[in-house]
């Protein structure tokens, strides 16, 4: 199965500028999933930048590339739910994660997450993250709880 | 070492992970809540931890009484049938 970004944004609560997910390659639900993150030096974590800075000031935040991770586990869990089954994953914790080498604009993430757990409203997701052939992250542990929609405002406008 | 030192010392590895501190720093009797700050998530992946690693299940209800690593150890050893 492949999801196009409709069809992300259909599932994930998240938009612009916390919709860390561009597409879905291929899912098993209930085992694993395949997704893609480009970074783009548009991205609003590089705006404000001053001229002149060294290469690593724009290494892509440590903390959106778990996030993104973690999308990916959520829509894999959302995916390997039950029909009928209702509320939204909320990322609780995240254990033994390593950084490998730091992502650049230009950069595509592919991740590789794998679904290791659910129970008691729980879901632990493992896996790693890849740029072409170089792995960039691993990830040991990463929990989620499941929380009722109407829990998580939507924002009115 | 006997089985039950061996339970409670795996026991202990589990929470000391959860809660982030060092196993010798998990008393057998000190109040999760109390004493380390523990929040309904931990207790949620502390319970989730040892039905992975021992393959029982243990029913949510029991949280409640896994306050300590001796009350975890007792609900645990009823459900996964040990003889400690």
């Amino acid at each position: 199965m492949r999801l196009d970004h409709g069809e992300l944004r259909s599932l994930l609560p998240h938009r612009y500028p916390m919709l860390l997910l561009d597409r879905v390659d291929s899912v098993e639900p209930g085992v694993s999933l395949e997704a893609v993150k480009a970074v783009t030096g548009c991205e609003p974590c590089y705006r404000g930048i001053g001229e002149g800075q060294a290469p690593d000031r724009y290494a892509y935040p440590a903390s959106l590339l778990i996030e993104s991770f973690g999308q990916g586990a959520a829509v894999l869990w959302l995916l390997s739910r039950g029909p009928g089954t209702t509320g939204l994953p909320m990322f609780t914790a995240a254990r033994d994660c390593v950084l490998l080498r730091p992502v650049y604009p230009g950069d595509v993430i592919r991740h590789r997450v794998r679904l290791e757990q659910v129970v008691h409203g729980a879901a632990f997701a493992a896996g790693s993250s890849w740029v072409g052939t170089d792995q960039v992250a691993e990830f040991g542990s990463m929990m989620a709880v499941v929380r009722p929609a109407d829990a998580i405002a939507e924002r009115k406008r | 070492m006997s089985e039950r030192d061996q339970h409670m010392a795996e026991l202990r590895e589990i929470v000391a992970e959860v809660l982030e501190l060092e196993p010798e720093e998990v008393a057998d009797t000190a109040d999760f809540v109390e004493e380390y700050e523990a929040d309904s998530l931990r207790a949620i992946e502390i319970l989730a931890r040892i039905e992975k690693k021992y393959r029982v299940e243990i029913p949510q209800a029991e949280l409640n009484e896994m306050r300590s690593l001796k009350a975890v150890h007792e609900v645990v050893a009823r459900h996964a049938g040990w003889q400690d």
